[in-house]
């Protein structure tokens, strides 16, 4: 059920009940790979209001790389950044030294907060909702990625969240459900598994096993569908409608199948090659790598447009073994980040894949430059700074500049005093989603954000 | 069946035309014939225009002209509709319209609106179960009126889907063996009980967690290692009724996750702990394993020890798939496949299986196995049926039988016998019911009434739907879903850290003591609005506790801070006493004392009593999990009374900063006066002014402003005297130093003998238990949630028996169910599409 303080806050429009239903679960309905562009250029006028125009049509995208454990400043900040400024004054921190290059598409803000969401452990939904969460507490209201994806230019799935973990959790629990939702009480489910991820994206043009497996799943939807359709004869008028929804979700889900399979030619050129580190991993970095892989393929190939990684899976655990992290879990999170070789090496791993994803995506052209120029990055944590914390400080890396819209190449030092949901409403109005606030009615507002709509200092 | 159903609908417009035709009687619902130029526009004429025309017209609404119902006038309609049913419209001091006119101009509106939003899923405010009271009391309990002519009532044929409550107790039945209900024992979770939600309010079904006797970590630890899924089916479920049949479907992505979900669980169910876990990990002896448990696991699977004997129910998907012997070869018997099909079918949808389902479903497993081997191949194949129909929905579709004079059919057989057993149980009807219905013995008022009152007289038959009306009959269960602001909530008086829990905890406990009072099933409303007794846990006597005031804080410090100095005075007196006796010697060390936690916010209250259990997660995560052991205790004299004073239904109905006057009114007048209230109009700005020196009541003199107090004034009176509670639910008799006002008054409830002005809560639910009328609105939420629809005027006669019953019976629950569930809106379907 809704919390009570997100009450009538940015109802936002479904561009179809069914896309909906279906985001975060690899199905979705009908349309080509990608459609028209839904995206506003957003510039501030001569007075400093914040205008959004059409912009061009060329497909966007978002992806947000959520590290566990908290993130903190000191390990992003550059020495001596104590206000706002350009980055390239300064080094950047030996944690995220592998930005160096990117400096220029990089904006490191520090200073919004979450004290509301309750962050310590993990705010879990709250984190990219923007409302209080916690360990074992359902979500109260959609989450960000969720609502971008239902805005940003349409693609077959839109959504996919991923999550890399332990090896044994990995496998215990291929699919979890702590960071996204798509409504109250409606959590969308990660994956963590990906073998079975591979299946679900490239299954129409893979071989062997995962062929089989793909095949025979097929066959088995395609016999629910029927038996469902079979079922639905003959029933009240009132009921057609209702039932006739659960009928159509079968038909969604064969239908991306199909969709899928008639641009496999286009998908072959995203397809990642399926190597010994899918069935055979050493560490669960292999699992994590090859899982990055697959979500930024799905980018690649227009069949998603919003991609949520949980690294740490939104928990308070997780391992990283194979870069010579030999702690694992919760202790990892009890550790001071900045200096301790640990978290630079936990924090490079995250930097070498944000690295990774950008190269992916700057070697697809997209209208007279890149995917990237159209690509925005949110890199932060679902546990603020730190894992105990009252989120009075929630570090962000932005890169990228998503067509224009976005402030690049500097560091912003806020005041404490926005709340994460300012920067998602951001998001939502460069979308193309006008509201003023995500997620927060004018009660908690009151309390918890000294302004309202835009976060000014982020936009271009 | 279409053809029966044409013939049902047939029958049923020529018999209604035929009362409608019969002098001059109207059969409500059915507007036939009316259109806005033979009778609404005369209607609006009449009893509208005058006050809505014109320069200035009343409200701003000019109905002169008002054109037909369509894409422009459809909220202006709704509008009119809500008014007009509502009877807010006309206002009283005009004349009020016939009774019988004003029924068929709402029913046309209704037509008519249906008729035009109809590509848009038709107009469903009429089936809303928020607008149940939109129907008249008087036209229900009252006499009826000249000129209605009644038709024999029924509910309309149907798929029911299933509650997110009865589906994770189907997967939780298939992989966990509860314990049987202990008499010794009445409240502690046994099998078929609700799965709870666990510490932090999640509904998550867990694996494995009867055999696991060893793990590393705490609370946390231990959630993150246990596998686990959260529910799949969801609910929009805000304050009321949730489960009516029109709400909800199952949509793709949840269609694709319970696939995901029904492979894990038929893994489980043939491998048990070994789908999850290494093999080392079961045993007896964990020190005999300690070389592999090194290091800090916390949080991973293979933190976990499992204990060797099996728990889990043993079914033919183990014959099938598992490590019995002779079990291990790779040709699959197509006997054992149909046995698992069969069980797990009827596991699933709670009814055998069809020869053709259960061929249909054979080959899918075949063919799956055709593609995948056995293992992968039976368990993709069986997974199929998680998606059948029938394990999702519960249809009601009477396609058995043959339509009475008034085209009704009767449920029979495995029809009538699941809506039975669906309406107290979400597990498979037991080996009595289920023998009646194979025997053909579950097709009569009088079989329902056996089965009914043999499953009400065993209490080892558990009944968590009953528990579940109660829950949504008085949304008490939402507390710990209510975000507070830390400040605000600091300031009540509670342990800002541990409030949710604490919640969660006390639904527990609201939950156990309604089911004490259902235990002696007597005087049932009047008690739960009125018991002194209390269920409660050690955090109780903080939240039923009384708030002191400045005065009393400030003194309560420092006494506090006296005892301590007296403390130390002695503690150094005694330690210069002892090295007078003992020169030259070190002192010994004193003892560590935990210095106690005083609250000086709070006056706890007393309430220990008898020893009771209430209903929390299966197993103990550490520290942090719900322990079920409480006590049944009184609540202090004079500052509690009854459910609606106890925290777990106060904080419900408040928000994040304060108490929530208005919501609490409008549960007031909706559940116990019987009320409607219109939709809030968009253009207002439902926000009260944001001033913190004020109390709720000054902020709230807002609604006072004539536009909005024609609706407050049916709430805010009602929902004001609570104010003698804080928004954490603690009693107080101050506010911002000064005595709380708590005065509040009952408006034009309908029955002049409970209007009037009342001092307080208590005062006001004293006069409100005590009244005739509110034990019919009772009756009607109750009609509510088992007929999973809301009552027409043509369902007087079964709401009229189900009063009489509870009436005649001294309160009794039960005796109020089985008028209900053998009564005709229970018993009858009408297939064709007729909107009684």
């Amino acid at each position: 059920m809704p919390a009570e303080h997100l009450k009538g806050i940015v109802v936002l429009n479904r561009r179809n009940l069914l896309r909906g239903l279906v985001s975060g679960m690899g199905a979705a309905v009908g349309s080509p790979l990608t459609t028209e562009n839904l995206l506003s250029a957003a510039t501030v006028g001569p007075k400093g209001e914040v205008k959004f125009t059409p912009a061009n049509t060329t497909p966007k995208r978002v992806i947000f790389f959520l590290q566990n454990q908290g993130f903190d400043p000191r390990t992003c900040v550059p020495e001596g950044a104590k206000r706002s400024g350009e980055l390239n004054q300064w080094k950047l921190p030996e944690p995220i030294q592998a930005l160096e290059p990117y400096k220029d598409r990089l904006h490191i803000i520090n200073g919004l907060h979450g004290t509301h969401t309750s962050p310590s452990h993990s705010a879990f939904f709250g984190a990219l909702g923007g409302y209080r969460g916690g360990d074992g507490v359902p979500p109260s209201a959609s989450t960000i990625d969720y609502e971008l994806s239902q805005i940003l230019p349409e693609t077959l799935m839109p959504h996919l969240c991923i999550g890399m973990d332990s090896i044994e959790n990995m496998r215990s629990k291929p699919t979890i459900a702590t960071l996204s939702a798509s409504g109250a009480g409606q959590p969308i489910f990660m994956h963590s598994n990906p073998n079975h991820l591979y299946q679900m994206l490239y299954g129409g043009i893979s071989s062997g096993d995962i062929r089989k497996q793909h095949e025979a799943r097929s066959s088995v939807m395609n016999r629910i569908e029927q038996l469902a359709a079979a079922k639905g004869q003959g029933l009240p008028q009132a009921d057609v409608q209702r039932y006739g929804q659960f009928v159509d979700g079968f038909r969604d889900v064969n239908g991306l199948r199909e969709r899928l399979a008639t641009v496999s030619d286009h998908l072959k050129q995203f397809a990642p090659e399926v190597d010994s580190r899918y069935t055979n991993p050493e560490y669960e970095t292999d699992w994590h790598d090859v899982l990055l892989d697959l979500g930024v393929s799905a980018l690649r190939s227009g069949i998603t447009n919003t991609l949520t990684i949980g690294s740490g899976r939104g928990e308070i655990f997780g391992a990283w073994k194979g870069i010579g992290v030999e702690q694992q879990g919760h202790n990892l999170g009890h550790m001071t980040q900045p200096g301790n070789p640990i978290w630079i090496k936990i924090r490079q791993y995250n930097s070498e894949m944000l690295v990774r994803t950008m190269k992916a995506l700057e070697s697809v052209p997209e209208g007279n430059g890149t995917m990237m120029d159209n690509t925005l990055i949110v890199y932060t944590s679902n546990n603020a700074d730190k894992q105990h914390t009252n989120g009075a400080n929630w570090p962000v890396m932005l890169l990228g500049n998503l067509d224009g819209a976005f402030k690049t190449g500097c560091f912003t030092q806020l005041d404490g005093k926005r709340p994460i949901n300012s920067l998602y409403t951001t998001l939502l109005n460069v979308a193309g989603k006008p509201c003023d606030r995500f997620n927060m009615n004018e009660k908690l507002a009151k309390k918890f954000d000294s302004g309202e709509g835009v976060l000014r200092e982020v936009l271009a | 069946m279409s053809s029966r159903i044409t013939s049902c609908a047939a029958l049923m417009i020529f018999v209604l035309n035929a009362a409608n035709l019969h002098g001059d009687t109207y059969t409500p619902g059915h507007p036939n014939g009316i259109t806005l130029e033979n009778f609404a526009r005369d209607f609006l004429n009449s009893h509208c225009v005058d006050c809505h025309s014109g320069q200035d017209p009343e409200a701003g609404l000019d109905l002169e002209g008002l054109g037909p119902i369509d894409e422009v006038t459809v909220d202006v309609w709704r509008n009119v509709w809500a008014q007009v049913t509502l009877n807010e419209m006309p206002p009283p001091e005009v004349d009020p319209p016939e009774v019988v006119a004003r029924l068929k101009f709402s029913d046309w509106i209704v037509q008519s609106l249906q008729s035009e939003l109809s590509d848009e899923g038709g107009f469903k405010d009429p089936f809303d179960p928020a607008k149940g009271n939109f129907v008249d009391h008087d036209l229900l309990f009252g006499e009826l009126p000249v000129g209605i002519r009644l038709v024999p009532t029924a509910s309309p044929a149907r798929l029911w889907r299933v509650t997110p409550q009865e589906h994770i107790t189907r997967f939780n039945e298939l992989i966990n063996r509860e314990p049987d209900f202990d008499p010794e024992k009445p409240g502690q979770r046994t099998r078929g009980d609700v799965v709870p939600t666990n510490h932090g309010g999640e509904l998550k079904l867990y694996f494995g967690t009867d055999r696991i006797i060893k793990w590393q970590g705490g609370t946390v630890a231990y959630a993150t290692a246990v596998k686990s899924v959260p529910v799949v089916l969801s609910t929009a479920r805000d304050h009321g009724f949730e489960n009516y049949p029109e709400l909800y479907t199952v949509n793709s992505a949840e269609a694709t996750q319970i696939l995901g979900v029904a492979e894990d669980l038929i893994k489980y169910m043939a491998y048990g702990p070994l789908s999850i876990a290494n093999a080392y990990q079961i045993t007896d002896e964990p020190d005999s394993i300690a070389d592999k448990m090194k290091g800090d696991l916390r949080g991973l699977p293979t933190s976990i020890v499992y204990g060797t004997q099996v728990k889990r129910p043993i079914t033919p998907i183990y014959h099938l798939l598992g490590d019995a012997e002779g079990q291990r070869q790779e040709e699959v018997s197509e006997k054992l496949i149909t046995e698992a099909v069969e069980y797990l079918f009827e596991a699933l949808t709670f009814r055998p299986p069809s020869v053709d389902e259960t061929a249909t479903y054979v080959q899918i497993v075949l063919d799956s196995v055709g593609q995948l081997g056995r293992k992968d191949g039976v368990i993709l194949g069986l997974s199929a049926i998680f998606l059948d129909r029938d394990a999702l929905f519960r249809p009601e579709l009477v396609e058995v039988g043959e339509p009475d004079a008034s085209g009704r059919v009767k449920l029979q057989d495995w029809e009538l016998g699941l809506a039975l057993n669906h309406a107290l149980s979400y597990l498979p009807p037991d080996e009595t019911l289920r023998a009646s219905i194979v025997s053909g013995e579950m097709r009569t008022r009088e079989d329902v009434e056996r089965e009914l009152t043999r499953i009400l007289g065993d209490e080892a038959i558990r009944k968590p739907r009953l528990l579940r009306f109660f829950r949504e009959f008085f949304d008490y269960d939402l507390g710990g879903y209510i975000c507070k602001d830390n400040r605000a909530l600091a300031d009540t008086g509670v342990n800002t850290g541990a409030h949710y829990r604490a919640m969660f905890d006390a639904t527990a406990s609201t939950d156990r003591l309604i089911e004490e009072v259902l235990r002696d099933d007597q005087d049932v409303l009047r008690r739960l609005l009125t018991t002194q007794q209390v269920v409660v846990s050690n955090s109780d006597k903080v939240y039923f506790g009384r708030r002191r005031n400045d005065d009393e804080e400030a003194a309560s410090i420092k006494e506090a801070n006296l005892a301590a100095k007296e403390a130390a005075e002695k503690a150094k007196a005694e330690l210069e006493a002892w090295k007078a006796a003992n020169p030259g010697k070190n002192p010994p060390k004193p003892k560590k004392t935990r210095t106690p936690t005083i609250n000086h916010k709070v006056a706890e209250a007393e309430l220990a009593g008898e020893r009771v259990y209430a209903r929390v997660s299966r197993r103990s995560f550490g520290a942090g999990s719900m322990k079920p052991e409480r006590q049944l205790g009184e609540a202090p004299e004079g500052q509690r009374l009854g459910v609606l004073t106890h925290p777990t239904w106060l904080v419900s109905h408040s928000d994040a900063m304060d108490n929530h006057a208005i919501r609490r009114g409008r549960w007031v007048r909706e559940r116990l006066l019987g009320g409607g209230i219109p939709d809030v109009p968009i253009t207002v700005d439902a926000m009260l002014p944001d001033e913190p020196g004020k109390t709720l009541r000054e902020r709230m003199r807002v609604t006072r402003d004539a536009y909005c107090w024609t609706c407050h004034k049916k709430m805010d009176p009602l929902g004001l005297p609570f104010e003698m509670y804080n928004h954490a639910g603690l009693y107080r008799e101050s506010e911002l130093g000064e005595p709380v006002d708590t005065r509040g008054e009952v408006i034009e409830s309908g029955d002049p003998a409970l209007d009037g002005e009342v001092a307080d809560a208590l005062e006001l639910i004293g006069r409100l238990a005590e009244n005739q009328r509110v034990e019919q609105v009772f009756v009607r939420h109750a009609f509510r949630f088992w007929m999973g629809r809301n009552e027409t005027i043509h369902d007087r006669d079964v709401l009229q028996n189900a009063h009489r019953a509870y009436r005649d019976s001294g309160g009794s629950m039960n005796a109020l169910l089985v008028s209900l569930l053998t009564s005709d809106a229970f018993l009858y379907r009408r297939p064709a599409d007729e909107s009684l």
